[in-house]
């Protein structure tokens, strides 16, 4: 017996095989709530119930919106073979570019713009650091983008606790807020920010076709699937990853821009700023691949697990954690399918 | 099944019932955890809902505050009629949300902004953490109190404030080394920071954050420490001296009686705000619930002494007479009361004065005999 | 001094753990990114099974409890040859998740019987080399090493590639659950949901600090431990903002990591393992 690649797996049974990781799942699941007291039915149409009403859509859209753009450039960057794990600190160095642009600088029809440069190019200077110190010394990016996360949570502290404190806020770790020229418009009374949403669309298109339909993508792929052979052919790895990571930086300083700039206005304690989108857009991320277009998928998917079961934790007043276990469960009933389904079981050796 | 059956009829009761009861509703900021803020919130829910039959509660953990406002929303369209939203980073949410919804009735703790349908509430400790540093100033040898925090807001630091002017008043040359540990809940932090100070000196310890691993930590070394938000006793019962102990029950079985009577409505709450101290029963100085002093550390204190007015008094008396006259209906001591200069020598409430509810609410500087960085401290 | 050397072995200790943890698991070519997961259910269950049975038998279940969730991450990343980075996040999400779920009424107890912090750090120091020998002097560390360098000629040889990389997940999976019994029954001592506080992401990353080495680790847990103490420990000292010490830990570690030089991951890192491609 042995378990071997399936060249060309049939729709059916990846159909199959995709139901019956995710009935595992359900069932998984069921016992817990069940054991909880629950009534499973029940808590599975909570965990749908966000694409119900204009209001639970509205909370998916809103966590799709960072893990739309940071994903999609991590999936650029993955690809390349550049893991950045520092998505969530060049997301808070978006922040305080927004933030300081927003401000320090005087404001007019420009300031939303420029918010949007100066985050992101924060973000992208950030990643860039690390970026150099692999190209330069063999640093290990896994390593130095996760310290970094930690360097911009602590300059954000800084800043809105001493620096930038705001003088209408009691002392407490904000700063003041931002002008109304600085406020991204909202959909209707929602927390969802269009302008940013539509800017993680583009940007997931344009990464997709920058990376399938250009020179420049090839030698991306190429250096990402094989740096032996982008040596021989004489491409400059140094530069290629340098620039994918940068671009990943600088998407993810705009999903931090969007953040303070269309929900929070004002720059505040950097636990609050960003709920872990840095880390999630990994998992959406690898969920697509390395194909940018794909992000369009996972990120939204990602949003309704967590929208999801914050409905959960809500309507049935459980534990906050029930959130990771749902998505912990769902995430590997989703890769083990995607797993299974490209292999197939071979009754002979 | 037979799991399912109870469930179905209390929900089942709950919607035939619906008419007379009252539904009240919390955000909290932070997982219910063992210790801390959020837990003693949901203590004082518990509390309430046990002591008011004709209230039934709901409630929801770890909501960030940009999610607050999705939150109300869905609270309103599942009936609740009260929302009480715990941290003041609620504020602006609360306050859209009061407008999105006159009907309902708003309650922000630590709140600063009221609206018709939006009243305020704090228990705050200040008064107790004065009465505790009196102790700790009396028990300290070195001379160096330690005082492990979570981060530089006027809470933590009105609380910081009032426990070294406590300190000092037995011991006018005591220090108070401050650590921020930058977290609310974060026990690898508070456990290297009480380390840190312990190698410093400190021999007793406060702290403000929310868990109990700076009593843990100092009792391993043997220093006395004071409790907080809830009682930790249990946690060193050798070493925990007393500490601050809340009762948001009290705050929220007022509140909710009155909304109940009709006193309190959707159009009336703009003057609503409990600050609520040790005359209104909403705070306890305590090892334990009724347990002011460690009685294992009572003879310490009662030989300790120290000067009011001219006079040698033991320190445990000195703390026992406040505490009663501020337990009283009408206290005639306030640990803010003038002159207080701060560290650096600026005079912050001058001399025969109280500090206003205002002056507490933001308050900034460090009084003298903090050690430590200050984060925002004022120039 | 003396005290921020004793700090820098206690608290570098259950990082160090969970290092070793996540390196053996490297060096046979599978990422373990469950580990602040494996180490907070570990926590649990060593505090749960403590407050019944005794510390002994508490630390025995937390290493039970990191074993089993080493193997389940196997069934995903070895057997089903799912995706390393994936399966381990999620992990990572349920073992925290379940944790919190499970041990609501374990929480804001003290723990009857602690353990001494110094013998769990004899005992990862001892640990440590031992998976040095292991790992460079015996039978089984040459295989392991070669499953994780070149999985296609290891198997070619008849080692069982899936069998070692199982058996480094395993093992693995008990060492990063000796980290979380620690910190429940020794550190603490008591349990709170969250309590891992990021030391797992941190364990990954020293791995790499480490270049794969298990001496090396022990350097690079006490390194890290020391400047986390030391954050505090000179905070208020000099006038310089509170912030910059708690930032100086993970500043250092980059500016060590980027002068020890280029260090090299084991080649078959993070790649499932086909036979017949």
């Amino acid at each position: 017996m042995r378990w071997e690649l399936d060249p060309n797996p049939s729709p059916g049974k990846v159909a199959l095989t995709y139901g019956l990781f995710l009935a595992l799942t359900l069932l998984a699941l069921g016992v817990l709530f069940w054991a909880y007291g629950v009534s499973p039915l029940k808590a599975y149409g909570l965990l749908l119930s966000p694409l119900g009403d204009s209001l639970g859509l509205a909370e998916v859209a809103r966590r799709t919106i960072p893990l739309l753009l940071i994903g999609s450039g991590l999936a650029l960057a993955f690809r390349v073979g550049f893991f950045n794990i520092g998505a969530e600190g060049q997301l808070l160095m978006g922040a305080v570019g927004a933030a300081y642009v927003a401000l320090f600088l005087p404001s007019g029809p420009w300031t939303l713009v420029l918010m949007f440069l100066v985050g992101g190019g924060l973000g992208a200077f950030w990643v860039g650091m690390a970026a150099w110190l692999r190209v330069r010394f063999g640093a290990s990016e896994i390593l130095t983008t996760l310290m970094q996360n930690y360097l911009a949570y602590y300059l954000v502290v800084y800043l809105v606790a001493g620096p930038w404190k705001g003088q209408f806020v009691f002392g407490f770790l904000y700063t003041d807020r931002f002008p109304q020229e600085a406020q991204l418009p909202r959909l209707g009374d929602t927390l969802v920010h269009g302008p940013t949403l539509l800017l993680g669309v583009l940007a997931a298109v344009a990464l997709h076709l920058l990376l399938f339909r250009t020179p420049l993508g090839f030698e991306w792929r190429v250096l990402g699937e094989n740096p032996q052979v982008a040596r021989y052919l004489g491409l400059k790895g140094g530069q290629l990853l340098l620039l994918a990571g940068a671009l990943s930086g600088l998407l993810s300083g705009f999903a931090g821009v969007g953040e303070v700039a269309g929900i929070h206005l004002r720059l505040l304690e950097p636990a609050q700023i960003s709920l872990g989108y840095g880390f999630t857009a990994i998992l959406a991320a690898w969920l697509a691949r390395g194909r940018p277009l794909l992000v369009l998928l996972t990120a939204p998917l990602l949003g309704l697990i967590l929208a999801g079961g914050d409905a959960l934790k809500l309507s049935l007043s459980m534990p906050f954690r029930v959130v990771d276990v749902v998505a912990g469960l769902l995430l590997l009933a989703l890769i083990g399918a995607e797993a299974a389904s490209r292999h197939r079981l071979v009754w002979r050796r | 099944m037979r799991k399912l059956l109870p469930l179905v009829l209390v929900l089942l009761g709950l919607a035939l019932g619906q008419g007379d009861k009252l539904k009240a509703c919390f955000i909290y900021v932070g997982p219910i955890g063992d210790a801390g803020w959020t837990y003693a919130h949901d203590l004082g829910r518990k509390k309430a809902e046990a002591a008011l039959p004709w209230l039934e509660t709901r409630y929801v953990e770890s909501v960030p505050e940009a999610q607050a406002l999705p939150v109300i929303d869905r609270f309103v369209k599942e009936g609740c009629q009260v929302i009480f939203a715990t941290s003041f980073g609620y504020m602006e949410a609360v306050l859209e949300g009061a407008k999105k919804y006159p009907n309902v009735i708003f309650a922000h703790a630590t709140g600063i902004k009221r609206a018709p349908n939006v009243a305020t509430y704090m228990a705050d400790f200040y008064q107790v953490y004065y009465l505790n540093g009196l102790a700790a100033g009396a028990l300290s040898k070195t001379g160096k109190v330690g005082y492990v925090a979570a981060f530089p807001i006027p809470e933590v630091k009105r609380h910081i404030n009032a426990f070294t002017l406590g300190v000092r008043a037995v011991n006018p040359k005591a220090q108070v080394l401050v650590r921020w540990i930058n977290a609310w809940y974060d026990p690898a932090k508070a456990r290297e920071a009480t380390e840190a100070l312990l190698a410093q000196g400190a021999d007793v310890f406060a702290f403000t954050e929310d868990t109990p691993t700076v009593i843990q930590t100092a009792a391993k070394k043997g220093a006395y420490s004071f409790g907080h938000y809830t009682p930790m006793l249990k946690f060193a019962p050798n070493h925990v001296v007393s500490g601050q102990i809340v009762h948001w029950d009290v705050i929220y079985i007022d509140f909710l009686k009155r909304v109940k009577e009709g006193v309190y409505t959707a159009k009336n709450l703009e003057n609503v705000d409990y600050f609520w101290l040790l005359q209104h029963k909403a705070v306890e100085m305590g090892a334990d619930y009724g347990v002011p002093i460690n009685p294992k550390h009572v003879p310490l204190l009662q030989k300790a002494q120290m000067t009011v007015g001219g006079k040698k008094v033991s320190v445990y008396d000195r703390i026992m007479a406040l505490m009663k006259d501020m337990q009283s209906p009408k206290p005639t001591f306030d640990p803010f009361t003038g002159p207080i200069q701060d560290r650096k020598g600026m005079v912050r409430i001058p001399a025969g004065k109280k500090a206003t509810l205002q002056e507490l609410l933001s308050m900034e500087w460090a009084a003298p005999g903090v050690v430590g960085d200050w984060p925002g401290e004022p120039k | 001094m003396e005290e921020a050397l004793l700090r820098a072995v206690l608290f570098g200790t259950p990082i160090l753990l969970a290092s070793l943890g996540a390196l053996l698991s490297e060096r046979a070519g599978v990422v373990n990114l469950g580990v602040e997961g494996m180490m907070a259910l570990s926590a649990l269950a060593a505090f749960a099974v403590a407050q019944e049975a005794g510390p002994a038998l508490g630390a025995l279940a937390g290493v039970g409890v990191g074993m089993f969730l080493g193997l389940f991450l196997g069934v995903f990343t070895v057997s089903l040859r799912a995706n390393q980075f994936v399966a381990g996040l999620a992990v990572a999400a349920l073992g925290l998740g379940a944790s919190g779920l499970l041990g609501k009424r374990y929480e804001g107890v003290p723990l009857a019987h602690p353990l001494p912090e110094e013998g769990f750090a004899l005992l990862a120091l001892g640990l440590a080399l031992a998976l040095h020998y292991l790992l460079l002097g015996s039978r089984f560390g040459l295989y392991l090493r070669s499953v994780g360098e070149n999985p296609r000629a290891a198997d070619l040889f008849g080692v069982n590639v899936d069998g070692v990389r199982y058996g480094a997940l395993g093992l693995g999976g008990g060492l990063v659950g000796l980290a979380g019994a620690y910190l429940s029954l020794a550190y603490r001592p008591s349990w709170t949901d969250g309590m891992t506080s990021g030391l797992g992401w941190v364990a990954i990353a020293l791995v790499i600090l480490a270049a794969w080495q298990p001496l090396r680790a022990v350097f690079g847990a006490y390194f890290f431990g020391l400047l986390f103490f030391l954050q505090f420990r000179l905070q208020g000292s000099v006038p310089i903002p509170s912030e910059a010490f708690a930032a100086m830990p993970y500043l250092l570690v980059i500016l060590v990591l980027s002068l020890s030089g280029r260090t090299r991951a084991p080649k078959a890192l993070g790649v499932p393992f086909e036979r017949g491609r």
